[in-house]
């Protein structure tokens, strides 16, 4: 499998980027996928407050949330949440969040 | 073809991951109960395998599998093989041969008494079988460029469709197939969405096309009947990206058009296309049919989308055995006939950006739609370009076929992806519209891949941004 | 003439292509028991006229990029197929119009086309031993089809002057092969010609249906002009 290497640490991703093992993700795996997926160097409040919806969401239901339950939750506009990931909120921020990958053609 | 030497094979040896299907049979979803989607059992497959292709194949297919002579001049028109030139295996001819082979050793005639002579085999085992999974799935964009440079009229794109439905009936697919598939069969859409998330996704974005506009009366009907349109989308838009959404409301808001989404056969995408079931096919745009029926909507229209065009506009009618009773059309020749009748008033100069046109393997090549696209890029952007090739002879984003959901065959779509990205670079423009769904992410991941200076759009996007408001009813 | 090559050039031929035109029915049986689904559509186009673009492929090198690219191998596969015409014309004019043959232009024209055929199938049996795409796909039938055509190509050269009292050789050779064609083709690759209206057919007939074949005037060449940029 595929690692991502950065900071002198070592993630296990899947082919497209994703976390394998979504079980062992911290805030510290956050940040190092953030930058070496996204290539955001920091994660603000702002992306945090989404990074956080999408990880509870995730524990408590098994499922990626639409993008419709993270604007209402964060209060963010649809194109806030583009802009603070700029691959969207599947591919981008539920990626940093440490989900595996959602299904489907996306 | 100047080459001499080979390569190694670039054809992905991922094993036949059947987890999710011991999850679904486990959990006694409905549509594996009554066997409308199909699981792998051990037994002899490739009895059943032979026993399908005897029975299912057509006439187009028996001479697409007869009449090919070897030529390879279908090699240098694949991106596969242009992007791995040393590698044989990458070529049409070989792929369709993987299939043909066996056609010719148990349907065809020379074959059956003398395989080797015209290099007939079998399959022998499941293992044979994840191989030529892994062949038809992983190797091949079914994007029929092929078949349009083959002298005699072979139909490589359709071979392999073929083969990847006899798999599908015997559950020997990536993960990622039976995944969408099943969630297609139990909930209606490919990604799983429920009604409620869909209609209070519409509600959002009416309320944001109304809040934008500063006009309460903008709807976005749902079940409306004797509408002029039914409107159908991409799951996707609903659960990541309902901007489309709202474009398509704003716009039908400002031409003060009559229009309604169903509340069930909305889904105007079909996997049924890319695993090979017409079974699942006719399921999903029998739905858009008869919600359309139901809703006695005039006119069926389908949001941007490759495959999900081709399944709702052509392949379904015939896969449903339904007779075609209601003009079905793109968005985007909507879009184009509010242009045309001055519906709509739009400034090419908010759209600045030099804009190239991505034509989709779904759209041109096995569809009707290459220049509408370009009549309304050209009314609204400033900057429009072409790539070359484009048009018909366009190079797949390399994300068809449902390439996007199989996570194992990304490295080597992304290899191969280098075709698109010195195509795209060399346009010289900022941002590339393509009509298709998979397309955008087919060339978003070439884009972050091959760090090209390019976002991806689509034409509703385009056309939004452009778009002059006139007032409440836009007349 | 000795009767050997009298019976050959002859009864064996008839009797060789009442052989493959019995076998070409049954194959052509075979072909119609496949079915073939309706579109239930609104057409986007004329159906009629995407088969008949379909079915001129071959007279059209610039209408797929395959063959626009490689004018020469089209060239060549002209050439060699004019001489499969050639040839196969010799064995009806020599047993049953030889006066053609007694003009010295007539079958010098006849051998030039053959000769030709021989050069470019030799380039072709290079190609296919050499490249290695061919290697990976190719046949005992179709290394076999094309040497034993070009067996023939050079025996018709030899044949055609139509001299046995010179030797019987060559016309030996010519219509033998000719006769293990006739039996041989049906059963090998070599029957493409007959799958190809099938193919284009059934190919042209869908596209033209959804309006893509014929292009649109100017659709080919808009789609590969290079270099350039519209504002």
């Amino acid at each position: 499998m595929p690692t991502i290497e950065i900071e002198g640490r070592q993630l296990e991703v899947n082919e497209e980027g994703f976390l394998l093992h979504p079980e062992q993700w911290t805030e510290e795996t956050a940040k190092l996928l953030a930058k070496a997926e996204e290539g955001l160097d920091e994660l603000t409040a702002e992306h945090w407050a989404v990074v956080k919806f999408i990880r509870d969401y995730y524990l408590e239901k098994n499922l990626a949330p639409m993008v419709r339950k993270m604007c209402q939750a964060t209060g963010f506009p649809l194109m806030k949440i583009y802009d603070l990931f700029p691959s969207g909120p599947a591919k981008g921020a539920c990626k940093v969040a440490g989900l595996p990958k959602p299904d489907g053609c996306v | 073809m100047k080459r001499r030497k080979t390569g190694p094979s670039g054809v992905v040896a991922a094993p036949l991951d059947a987890h999710t299907q011991v999850l679904a049979k486990e959990t006694g979803l409905p549509s594996v109960k009554d066997g409308r989607l199909r699981t792998y059992e051990p037994g002899d497959n490739v009895a059943r395998f032979l026993d399908l292709l005897g029975k299912r194949i057509s006439r187009p297919l028996a001479v697409s599998m007869t009449a090919c002579v070897h030529c390879g001049l279908c090699a240098e028109s694949c991106h596969y093989f242009l992007a791995r030139p040393d590698d044989p295996t990458m070529t049409p001819v070989w792929k369709a041969d993987q299939i043909r082979k066996i056609f010719k050793r148990h349907i065809d005639w020379t074959g059956r008494i003398a395989p080797w002579w015209v290099k007939a085999g079998s399959l022998h085992d499941d293992e044979d079988l994840n191989r030529l999974k892994n062949i038809v799935f992983g190797s091949c964009s079914a994007c029929r460029r092929c078949t349009y440079n083959c002298p005699m009229g072979v139909d490589t794109g359709l071979l392999v469709r073929f083969a990847r439905g006899v798999l599908t009936e015997l559950g020997i697919v990536p993960e990622g197939v039976f995944n969408v598939s099943r969630d297609q069969w139990e909930t209606g859409n490919q990604m799983a969405v429920s009604e409620q998330d869909y209609l209070e996704t519409l509600e959002w974005m009416r309320d944001e096309v109304g809040a934008e506009l500063g006009d309460d009366t903008v709807e976005i009907p749902v079940d409306k009947p004797d509408c002029e349109i039914l409107y159908t989308i991409n799951p996707r838009e609903i659960k990541f990206d309902p901007r489309s959404i709202a474009h398509a409301a704003k716009i039908f808001h400002l031409v003060g058009e009559s229009w309604t989404m169903p509340k069930w056969g909305w889904d105007q995408t079909n996997f049924g296309l890319f695993s090979g079931d017409d079974k699942l096919g006719a399921f999903v745009a029998r739905n858009v049919y008869e919600a359309a029926e139901r809703l006695r909507a005039k006119r069926i229209v389908i949001s941007e989308c490759g495959h999900g065009y081709r399944s709702t506009r052509w392949e379904g009618y015939t896969w449903a055995d339904y007779e075609q009773t209601r003009p079905t059309e793109s968005v985007v020749i909507t879009l184009k006939r509010y242009l045309e009748e001055g519906r709509i008033a739009v400034n090419p100069a908010r759209n600045a950006e030099p804009v190239t046109f991505h034509d989709s393997c779904n759209i041109a090549r096995s569809g009707d739609i290459v220049e509408e696209p370009r009549e309304v890029l050209r009314r609204v952007c400033a900057d429009f370009r072409e790539m070359y090739p484009n048009r018909r002879e366009n190079f797949c984003c390399t994300g068809g076929g449902g390439l996007l959901s199989m996570a194992e065959y990304r490295p080597l779509r992304l290899e191969v992806g280098k075709l698109k990205a010195d195509q795209l670079r060399a346009t010289g423009a900022k941002l590339v519209c393509t009509m298709c769904h998979n397309c955008v992410d087919g060339l978003s991941d070439i884009i972050k891949h091959y760090k090209l200076p390019l976002r991806v759009v689509q034409v509703l996007e385009l056309v939004a941004n452009a778009l002059v408001v006139r007032g409440a009813s836009g007349t | 003439m000795s009767d050997l090559l009298r019976t050959l050039e002859n009864e064996v031929q008839i009797g060789a292509l009442a052989f493959m035109a019995v076998v070409y029915t049954v194959r052509l049986v075979w072909i119609f028991r496949f079915r073939v689904r309706r579109d239930r559509t609104f057409p986007a186009g004329r159906e009629a006229a995407g088969a008949g673009y379909s079915l001129m492929n071959i007279a059209m090198p610039g209408a797929m990029e395959s063959t626009r690219k490689r004018p020469g191998f089209y060239t060549q596969f002209v050439v060699f197929h004019l001489g499969v015409a050639a040839a196969i014309a010799g064995t009806l004019i020599i047993p049953y119009a030889p006066g053609l043959f007694e003009s010295r232009p007539a079958v010098l024209a006849f051998q030039a086309i053959v000769a030709a055929a021989l050069f470019m199938g030799l380039l072709r049996l290079v190609r296919r031993l050499t490249n290695p795409v061919l290697r990976s796909v190719s046949s005992p039938d179709d290394y076999f089809s094309l040497i034993l055509l070009l067996l023939w190509f050079a025996a018709a050269v030899l044949a055609l002057p139509n001299r046995p009292e010179e030797g019987e050789g060559p016309l030996i050779l010519y219509f033998g092969l000719t006769a293990f064609f006739l039996v041989y083709v049906p059963f090998s690759k070599i029957c493409h010609y007959l799958y190809y209206p099938f193919t284009r057919y059934y190919l042209g007939r869908s596209l033209g249906h959804r309006g893509a074949f014929p292009p649109a005037k100017d659709e080919r060449a808009r789609a590969r002009r290079s270099g350039e940029s519209r504002a």
